[in-house]
């Protein structure tokens, strides 16, 4: 059965090769068929529901590990294993970012590992641990980004290496992390290092030969951003003024700033066009990225671009935050969902962001649609002006207006963001949205600082602390939360000890699953947020839980091994800075609940 | 802070009014000048607040090591507690482990800092702001300076 769905497979793969393909058929096929799990956010959508149901409401409690796997890897495991109907999962570590096939047969017998020859001089470039976002699949072939910027295709069948391409320097400070799309006959991937002053952009190579097809830049001119001013839309009008990317930078701060695009990247085969977002602009000191004194937009960090795939060319382009003054690392998942907007259908695009606002959007042209606060102690903009589709930030919480060595405290959210990297999911059932936040709030104190090739270029020391009560915390650094994108509200929420850092799962058997940083695996009634089942991993988890079926068994299954920013800042735990001597321990430390350790868990109902 | 207090579960905030001095021949002064010699490991500290090197070292700590150490020298999930280090490893040992790096092992890397002049140049300042923490004297957070005379 698995051989025949690959020869169906190759056989329309060749039949539209000589018609033209469109769209990446085999992703195409796979996402379409409810078993497999073909993509880290199970479809081009970004959606991470599956419509299985043979683990749901009724029976999860009894589920239970069938077998479990160590990487052999320590640090953070991010990311999560796919399966494409070869009776084996793909799965992915950290750095030295090994790739393993395990045998779905046996128990997780390793077939072949792959580990690449890395110079370790990459690991201290890694802004917030050594971690990967994992691998794509299509047409037979792996795809994955290694920390030293090499993108690198696999026969899956046997792990050679088929194809290396060469994506950037680590020793400028380059890396990547992120998880490669396959899109019609390209592989896209994108760079990561925004601390350290490099210069953001997202790339498209051939799939089958590893050649560059295009590059569109972060910042810069309209010619390296693949910008035309003329027809790429903005809020829903042309950008009207040419070079933004260069002339919203004073002097030549473009050249460093960073809109690293290292998150999530969805796919709408319709419009065929791609959805990212952009990192954070250089250097965290605003006043550096400043032209005269006065804010400057810092274009196009912080942005969602959506990009013809074939060509890279930008169709829209929506700037969440102009002059970031707090490290609103734009890269946040765009999930595609088509929705019911003022009683007309909208294909539609929501955003849990890093800011604290849920956004809905119309994916055709980049209107926006909705901004609601979702992390209720969000204080840094009281709103967003539904004309404009801009901030209106509270100066209190103004880095900028506050000052060059000045500490703004109080600030919500955090640097981190009320939600990270952690892909949120979408029941096209319920109509919501469910995503693990944090609920954790920083004091932030910018400073000059100097660019230095390889250096961080980070400018600004931060504190943070847990969401305060009187804003809406609860005493906890994190929560699971239903959110409805088209009302913009929290339909239901549950408190955690710590940000909730993993990748959501919803299924149709009326489940949501997500992760802990304890290392807890949960699952809860999708309507009602009641707990069902819950099991204690190896090590905390911030990766993604994901679900499939091989021959006739439905799995849940998800890498553990704690780390990632939130093991960096979360490890000791946090404190009342003001508290001075003595605070150590008021608020929970991660290190007292869990340690370093890669292990895939894979977990099914018992045989009756 | 807009923290309500009642949160942080009753602990006092009581000032603390000591003066320690870690090791060394010389105490620091506390003038803190742009050109004030600081021997590494010397810090004053005054009713919670630190000499002005004291402070530039807690800056480069979180500039350059809190990436991977944690905020405060608390250390993270794979770096180790830096607080801890400075109660256990002199001056030398320090500054050695920071200009040369070591490879823990395959994958734990501790880089080389010889080549990055700011952390060259504060690496007095990192380990006495590091002694400070490790001695209780300085709590966790941006501590704050003392004011001049």
């Amino acid at each position: 059965m698995i051989r025949i769905r690959h020869c169906l497979a190759a056989a329309a793969i060749a039949a539209m090769a000589t018609t033209g393909v469109q769209a990446n058929q085999s992703v195409l096929d796979m996402q379409d068929d409810p078993e497999l799990w073909p993509t880290q956010l199970g479809n081009y959508a970004g959606n991470r529901y599956s419509r299985l149901d043979q683990i749901n409401r009724d029976n999860v409690q009894d589920l239970v590990p069938t077998w479990q796997f160590s990487t052999g890897v320590l640090r953070g495991h991010e990311g999560g294993p796919l399966y494409v109907g070869d009776g084996r999962l793909y799965i992915h570590t950290p750095f030295p970012n090994r790739i393993y096939a395990l045998d779905l047969e046996e128990d997780g017998r390793v077939l072949w590992m792959y580990e690449p020859d890395q110079d370790s001089r990459v690991i201290p470039v890694m802004c917030c641990d050594t971690v990967n976002r994992g691998l794509a699949y299509a047409d037979g072939r792996l795809y994955l980004n290694q920390a030293d910027n090499t993108v690198i295709a696999l026969n899956a069948e046997d792990g050679e290496l088929l194809w290396s391409a060469d994506n950037g320097d680590h020793t400028e400070g380059e890396t990547m992390t992120m998880s490669p799309l396959v899109v019609n006959d390209k592989v896209i991937v994108g760079n990561s290092g925004g601390e350290f002053g490099v210069r953001g952009h997202i790339t498209a190579y051939n799939a089958e030969t590893g050649e560059m097809e295009w590059r569109g830049y972060s910042q810069g001119p309209d010619s390296d951003v693949l910008l035309d001013p003329e027809t790429t839309l903005m809020m829903g009008e042309p950008v009207g003024e040419a070079d933004l990317g260069v002339t919203t930078w004073p002097d030549d701060e473009w050249e460093r700033g960073g809109g690293a695009p290292w998150g999530w990247v969805t796919y709408d085969p319709e419009l065929n066009l791609i959805y990212y977002g952009t990192g954070n602009p250089g250097t965290w000191n605003p006043a550096q990225r400043a032209i005269d004194g006065e804010p400057a937009d810092n274009k196009w960090a912080i942005t969602v671009f959506a990009r013809d795939a074939d060509t890279g060319e930008a169709k829209w382009v929506y700037q969440k935050v102009p002059f970031d003054e707090w490290d609103y690392d734009g890269v946040n998942e765009n999930q595609l969902i088509d929705v019911e907007w003022n009683g007309e259908d909208r294909k539609g695009l929501a955003i849990i962001d890093r800011t604290g606002f849920g956004f809905l959007l119309d994916r055709e042209t980049g209107e926006l649609l909705v901004a609601e606060k979702f992390a209720p102690e969000t204080n840094w903009a009281t709103h967003y002006d539904m004309e404009t589709g801009r901030p209106q930030v509270d100066p209190e919480y103004s880095t900028f207006e506050q000052g060059v060595d000045v500490n703004t405290t109080g600030i919500c959210p955090t640097a981190m963001g009320a939600k990270n990297m952690q892909p949120s999911s979408y029941s096209p059932e319920t109509g919501l949205i469910y995503a693990g936040i944090n609920r954790i709030c920083m004091d932030y104190e910018p400073h000059e600082t100097e660019y230095v090739s390889g250096q961080p270029y980070v400018g600004a020391t931060l504190n943070m602390m847990p969401s305060p009560e009187e804003a809406g915390g609860h005493g906890g650094l994190g929560s699971f939360m239903a959110w409805d994108p088209v009302a913009g509200e929290v339909v239901w929420e549950i408190d955690e000890r710590f940000a909730v850092w993993s990748g959501a799962l919803t299924t149709a058997g009326n489940v949501a699953f997500y992760g802990t940083l304890e290392g807890y695996i949960k699952a809860v009634d999708l309507e009602t947020g009641d707990h069902l089942w819950q099991f204690k991993t190896p090590s905390g988890i911030i990766g993604n839980i994901n679900t499939f079926q091989h021959e006739g068994k439905q799995y849940v299954a998800v890498l553990s091994g704690v780390g990632g920013w939130a093991g960096i800042g979360l490890a000791a735990g946090l404190t009342d800075p003001e508290e001075g001597l003595g605070a150590v321990g008021v608020f929970a430390a991660l290190d007292d609940y869990t340690k370093l350790g890669g292990v895939l868990t894979v977990f099914s109902l018992p045989d009756r | 802070m807009t923290i309500n207090n009642k949160l942080w579960m009753g602990l006092g905030v009581g000032a603390v009014a000591s003066v320690a001095i870690a090791f060394g021949p010389t105490s620091a002064s506390g003038s803190g000048a742009d050109s004030g010699v600081h021997e590494p490991g010397v810090y004053t500290v005054e009713d919670g607040k630190v000499d002005e090197l004291t402070f530039r070292g807690y800056e480069a700590y979180a500039r350059s090591c809190a990436a991977c150490h944690g905020p405060d020298g608390v250390g993270s999930s794979f770096a180790p507690s830096l607080v801890r280090a400075a109660e256990r490893r002199g001056y030398d040992e320090f500054s050695r482990t920071v200009a040369e790096g070591m490879e823990v092992q395959p994958g734990q890397v501790m880089p080389s800092f010889a080549d990055d002049p700011y952390v060259m140049e504060h690496l007095g300042h990192i380990y006495s702001y590091l002694k400070a923490r490790a001695d209780g004297e300085v709590g966790r957070g941006r501590p704050q300076v003392i004011e001049e005379e």
